[in-house]
């Protein structure tokens, strides 16, 4: 079916009453968190652990019902929560799915997140889900599709939304711009807020030869609303993004780098594969939130008056 | 199509079918080919979504193991691309897939394993629904249970298997040698459904399943209890179908009961 044709000439609707959205109030510092996964339910219910918050995959909870929902009802008594997607598929070229966008509002409206986040790329054209974070080419052309889609996507959810960088393992030949310059750009027009993945800039910056720390001094200080530290694979030529190591030296440097460009910045540890247990995580996530105090000393006030 | 359609375009066919045409379009990096860069992306795509099957078939992986099953999940993302933004419906056409696809469909048990892994996986997180008590049952009075009909909870669902596809699955899960495939005279009649959070199934005699189908049909209590009377002792039809009732009832099966 095609969901687009179930809207009222969508894209001229949503322009004619786009709201600015260019001059909203930043989302709130939450402190330091961690991805949720299923494996730590009994855990993370049973010991309450020392966690400001948890990031969750907003698909893993687009369901009808059962435990998933109720475990997740149970987190959000207890912790703020922000929902985290992998399927908006905000460059896409495809027509929007409105009945996919329906139930990250429907899933928005129970959980009341702090903010809703997804990535800046594509999963599939052509009716097809390839289930992965596709890359774009960095071109005026795909700047003004983002744009309208961010435009579109905020308005129907109404609220902004935080998007994030990428890892990659290509370039595009037509480039126009530089993936920092596009990140700063699709903010400053559409209003979206950033959020900082270290790991991915780490990643990229390896695999397409540039200097992490010029996309880091690129991106607008006042943009950016998380972080997000994970662990990669390196494969001597090329990195792999595969969140299933935990967080390396370089990228704990970078992060230092980033808290003194952007301030207090709300971070969690997110692990996607090879889930070890939750103390484990623990660590990472105390490591990340002592580097941060010693590198901005104003945090534990900030998270006392949180 | 504009240039950022056909890149998107081109840069999909490079990952689902191997096309190359988008290699012109990428750049090596300082240390690696675009070929090796680009096949991050094929390498992933398969290999995601062959693991989601994994997952979501534990049991149907282990009777094939590693091997063969990779090579079977590597042929339904071929055949059966995934469509829905959430991974949790990939796999959802797997029994089908294997029940009508050589060489897989020349053994049956393949297909009913994943049938039943479905079902179980379908139950875990159906929609939740109320669960009536023996009590809202009983409140209606003797006269009127003739015509009394049953809702079944949203989480229950029925099916019919030709193979001892369950002992196979039973003993996987319990690090157990499955037995040979035995094909049943009569098929295994499973009830399956979802208690709290924990999905659970039970194999139903054929009279049960009749009654099960036809109440969930919307045929009420005398009706039901005249078709028993068909499949066994007459004289205790209505008993057997009561029984049956009590049951669906204690183990959280029926979701609401009415007269007419």
């Amino acid at each position: 079916m095609n969901i687009s044709s179930k809207m009222p000439d969508t894209n001229s609707a949503v322009q004619s009453v786009a709201t600015d959205r260019t001059k909203a109030a930043k989302p709130p510092f939450l402190g330091f968190g961690l991805g949720l996964r299923a494996q730590h339910y009994d855990d993370i219910l049973n010991s309450n652990p020392p966690v400001d918050w948890f990031e969750v995959i907003s698909e893993n909870y687009m369901l009808p019902g059962g435990q998933p929902l109720r475990m997740l009802d149970r987190i959000c008594e207890r912790y703020p929560v922000v929902m985290h997607g992998v399927s908006l598929s905000i460059a896409s070229t495809a027509p929007p799915n409105f009945e996919y966008l329906s139930g990250l509002k429907e899933l928005a409206k129970h959980v009341q997140p702090k903010w809703i986040s997804d990535h800046l790329c594509w999963t599939g054209v052509h009716g097809k889900n390839l289930h992965d974070l596709l890359p774009i080419p960095y071109t005026q052309e795909s700047l003004d599709h983002v744009v309208s889609r961010v435009q579109l996507v905020q308005d129907f959810l109404g609220r902004e939304i935080v998007l994030e960088n990428v890892s990659t393992y290509v370039q595009f030949a037509n480039c126009e711009m530089t993936e920092w310059e596009f990140l700063s750009e699709l903010s400053r027009r559409s209003g979206c807020w950033l959020l900082f993945d270290v790991n991915n800039v780490y990643v990229s910056a390896f695999n397409h030869g540039y200097d992490p720390y010029t996309f880091l001094n690129g991106i607008p200080t006042d943009r950016v609303v998380q972080f997000h530290m994970a662990g990669h694979t390196h494969m001597e030529t090329h990195i792999i993004d595969t969140h299933d190591h935990p967080v390396c030296d370089d990228v704990w440097k970078l992060y230092e780098a980033a808290l003194r460009r952007f301030g207090a910045v709300s971070t969690i540890i997110e692990r996607d594969d090879n889930i070890p247990p939750l103390d484990e995580l623990l660590v990472e996530v105390k490591q990340m939130r002592d580097i941060a105090i010693k590198t901005l000393p104003q945090i534990p006030q900030l998270l006392h008056t949180r | 199509m504009n240039e950022f359609e056909r890149l998107q375009d081109e840069f999909q066919r490079g990952i689902m079918s191997g096309d190359s045409k988008v290699l012109d379009e990428i750049l090596d990096s300082p240390k690696e080919k675009r070929d090796i860069l680009f096949g991050v992306y094929r390498h992933a795509y398969v290999s995601r979504l062959v693991e989601t099957l994994r997952n979501d078939h534990e049991h149907l992986h282990g009777y094939l193991g590693d091997e063969m099953f990779d090579a079977m999940g590597a042929a339904y993302v071929a055949a059966k691309p995934s469509q829905h933004p959430n991974m949790r419906w990939f796999s959802q056409g797997l029994p089908e897939f294997l029940r009508s696809t050589e060489p897989y469909c020349d053994h049956p048990a393949i297909g009913d394993l994943a049938a039943f892994e479905k079902a179980l996986n379908d139950a875990f997180d159906a929609p939740d629904g109320p669960v009536i008590a023996i009590e809202d049952v009983a409140a209606f009075p003797p006269e009127v249970w003739n015509d009394l009909r049953f809702q079944q909870h949203p989480t229950a669902c029925r099916l019919d298997l030709t193979t001892n596809a369950v002992a196979i699955w039973q003993a996987l899960k319990n690090d157990e040698t499955p037995p040979d495939v035995v094909m049943l005279a009569e098929p295994n009649r499973l009830l399956i459904w979802r208690d709290d959070v924990t999905p659970m199934f039970r194999e139903l005699p054929s009279e049960e399943a009749m009654m099960w189908d036809e109440a969930s049909a919307g045929i009420p209590f005398g009706v039901l209890c005249s078709m028993l009377a068909t499949y066994a002792d007459p004289d205790s039809a209505a008993a057997r179908g009561a029984g049956y009732l009590h049951g669906w009832v204690t183990s959280g099966l029926l979701t609401g009961v009415s007269r007419d």
